[in-house]
């Protein structure tokens, strides 16, 4: 990295090198009075001429490629600050191995701070630029691990399978979001029917009971699709002569 | 008095709780299959094998990730997590590159590395349990074997099938 003075105030100029504008609508973000950036003293200017950094955004296209030169090159020369906003201008992104990108604007500029996300949050991209201002400090650093240094346990695979296939019914009725909470409510559902005499008849009842208190009629839709599922996936897996409901009544 | 602007990075904010942040790989789950490379749409996990040392990495490179949570998605580990972590900010790109180094299986005919990790060995013979015994045991039989000792292995098969029908197809000739 190389040293920058500190500054109070950074002026930036905003260049898209062929972003999908998700980018750039964050950095707008960042300058509306709910983020309100010029409390940091950064303020955006009109032209490369009066600004002290390029908040880059997109993979640098090759159309581009000629007038990111000519906009670095219109800076003043000093401090000449880049920062890369966003996957795609630290390193190509979703675009990188396009034909018709350089894949990230290091691959023209020295860049100074690199903001990764697709696109980041506002407050990702203030927390880069507090970094610059000096305000904060660097949270993440490169890791290696090696398997010897973490206990590993094979855990009960088919059970996990379950649950996997269950979640991808559900994710496509509830969504991503609520897939966990909703699974879980289920899980605990099929825990409790287990610990009975007659898993099968206690499931379905539970469900019923669930689903009459429930008052959001698409969470005791996916409960009932679930409730299906999961019978029609353990008969499958008994067929192929996996002890699936041992397992079941296993869990605690 | 009461203020519009948020006064962050002067007080932490944390994001909501549907955010998908930096994806974080778990060290003690990853078996080192490979499901979340293939996965992943910019190539942001890459899987290398290193046989001069005998190690599988899974490289992360967040500056790549566009945070799209299919490795989560198809992770059979559920070693793969996208956390609500976004303060990634960084001058230098090595600080968003994660490695996970797991060992190669030896073959257990020649001892050269095999392309899966003792994890997966390992895995799979938890599997053993669930699964009828003769197909378990050709599992781990082509799994413990390096690529040329499978191939020899197979070679020497389908040889064998060639000679008994052609032995066979002589037979008949003859009678
Ligand atoms: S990083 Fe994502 S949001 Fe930003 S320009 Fe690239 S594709 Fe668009
Ligand atoms: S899919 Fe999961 S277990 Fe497989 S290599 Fe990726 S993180 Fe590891
Ligand atoms: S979230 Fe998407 S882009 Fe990021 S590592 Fe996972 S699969 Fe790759």
């Amino acid at each position: 990295m190389r040293r920058k003075p500190r500054m109070r105030s950074v002026w930036v100029f905003h260049l898209n090198t062929g972003a999908c504008n998700g980018c750039d609508i964050e950095i707008l973000d960042v300058l509306t009075p709910y983020y309100d950036a010029e409390r940091l003293g950064i303020k955006l200017v009109g032209s490369p001429r009066h600004a002290d950094a390029l908040l880059v955004t997109g993979p640098l296209t090759r159309q581009t490629y000629y007038a990111a030169k000519a906009v670095y090159e219109a800076m003043p020369p000093t401090p000449r600050i880049v920062i890369a906003v966003g996957t795609c201008a630290c390193s190509g992104g979703i675009f990188y191995d396009s034909y018709a990108v350089h894949g990230g604007i290091d691959k023209l500029l020295p860049v100074d701070m690199y903001v990764p996300g697709c696109p980041p949050r506002p407050e990702e991209i203030i927390y880069g630029l507090a970094q610059l201002l000096g305000l904060v400090e660097k949270k993440v650093r490169g890791e290696t691990y090696r398997d010897e240094e973490h206990e590993f346990r094979p855990e009960a695979p088919i059970v996990d399978r379950l649950w996997y296939d269950l979640r991808q019914v559900l994710t496509r009725i509830v969504g991503y979001f609520d897939r966990e909470t909703v699974l879980n409510e289920f899980v605990s559902l099929v825990k409790e029917a287990y610990r009975r005499s007659n898993p099968r008849q206690a499931l379905r009842s539970l469900v019923e009971e669930y689903c009459a208190k429930e008052e959001d009629p698409r969470i005791a839709l996916a409960m009932r699709l679930l409730l299906n599922e999961f019978e029609t996936l353990v008969d499958r897996y008994r067929d192929e002569g996996y002890p699936v409901e041992d397992l079941l009544k296993g869990l605690e | 008095m009461s203020y519009v602007t948020l006064p962050y990075p002067f007080k932490p904010v944390e994001a909501p709780p549907e955010y998908r942040g930096k994806p974080v790989v778990d060290p003690s789950k990853c078996i080192g299959c490979g499901a979340c490379a293939n996965a992943c749409p910019p190539d942001a996990i890459r899987m290398e094998i290193d046989e001069a040392k005998g190690v599988k990495r899974l490289i992360l490179d967040v500056s790549r990730c566009i945070r799209c949570a299919r490795c989560e998605e198809v992770c059979p580990m559920g070693a793969v997590k996208l956390s609500r972590e976004f303060e990634l900010a960084t001058p230098r790109k090595e600080d968003l590159v994660t490695v996970i180094e797991l060992k190669l299986f030896r073959c257990r005919v020649c001892g050269k590395p095999t392309e899966f990790t003792v994890r997966q060995v390992e895995k799979a013979k938890s599997l053993a349990r669930y699964l009828p015994k003769e197909r378990f045991e050709e599992i781990l039989e082509s799994m413990t074997l390096c690529r040329d000792c499978r191939r020899s292995r197979y070679v020497s098969k389908l040889v064998e099938i060639e000679i008994r029908g052609y032995v066979g197809s002589m037979g008949g000739l003859h009678a």
